[in-house]
């Protein structure tokens, strides 16, 4: 491990507009750690997909509150955790799109969280004391 | 995100999209590529080749495009995705809906086919 920082921990404002100033701050981070091509879009994808989920859903019925994430960098992998207070919802256990097998029957929703568990090495979520908690590890 | 599109002859469009297929991205170029695909209503090439990330929003943006475009009468296939993108696409089955090949002269082939 060299003398870099290994964990940053951010508050994101539920709001898509906060997306890419979240990606670029993580990415910074993450620049002296040399990842793999791999590990990096996977990273960018889960941040992408995890958070856009939580600020079209969690927040739907009530007060809405920033989003904690924690980015850990370990000797072989990377491991993010989001944490809400919206909704309960297991975003590991969401039913994948069915399978289309002609543009007629695409459907365009569902997408993101199927990737997700794809590109993800480990993943694990737990609702405790109101909040979602979702631990995604992805291999350097 | 930014896209050209060039024509190729009267029946035949290829758009090339150069940076990310986030969700900023695909925000970015939505009305443009849905005026430029299903507006058109013919044959379109997509250029994926400058497209280094790709995430659902993009993904959903071409599916919509080449569906509106099908029931047009019209066909969209993909070609040169980088091998990220790539492996975003196969694990989305993207290329059960529409055709993804590797190049220009293979898409074309694929639209005479």
């Amino acid at each position: 491990m060299n003398g870099s920082a290994t964990s940053l921990r951010l508050q994101v404002e539920p709001d898509r507009t906060a997306l890419e100033p979240t990606r670029l701050t993580v990415l910074a981070f993450l620049a002296p750690h040399a990842l793999s091509a791999r590990a990096v879009y996977a990273i960018e994808l889960i941040l992408e997909e995890v958070l856009s989920n939580q600020i079209k859903y969690a927040f739907a019925d009530g007060a809405v509150e920033p989003i904690g994430l924690s980015v850990n960098v370990t000797a072989n992998r990377i491991e993010l955790r989001f944490e809400d207070r919206g909704v309960a919802f297991d975003p590991l256990q969401a039913p994948a799109p069915p399978g289309a097998r002609s543009i007629e029957e695409a459907r365009v929703g569902g997408l993101g969280l199927g990737l997700v568990r794809q590109f993800s090495h480990l993943a694990h979520y737990q609702r405790r004391d109101g909040v979602n908690r979702l631990s995604l590890s992805i291999l350097r | 995100m930014e896209m050209v599109s060039r024509d190729i002859d009267a029946d035949v469009r290829c758009i090339s999209l150069t940076g990310r297929l986030d969700a900023p991205g695909a925000d970015r170029i939505d009305l443009a590529f849905t005026a430029a695909t299903v507006a058109w209503g013919r044959q379109v090439l997509v250029d994926l080749s400058a497209v280094g990330f790709i995430a659902s929003m993009g993904i959903r943006l071409l599916i919509a495009s080449a569906r509106g475009l099908h029931a047009k009468g019209g066909q969209m296939v993909l070609f040169g995705a980088q091998p990220l993108v790539y492996t975003v696409l196969d694990q989305a089955a993207l290329d059960q809906i529409i055709p993804l090949v590797g190049t220009e002269q293979e898409a074309l082939a694929r639209l005479a086919s």
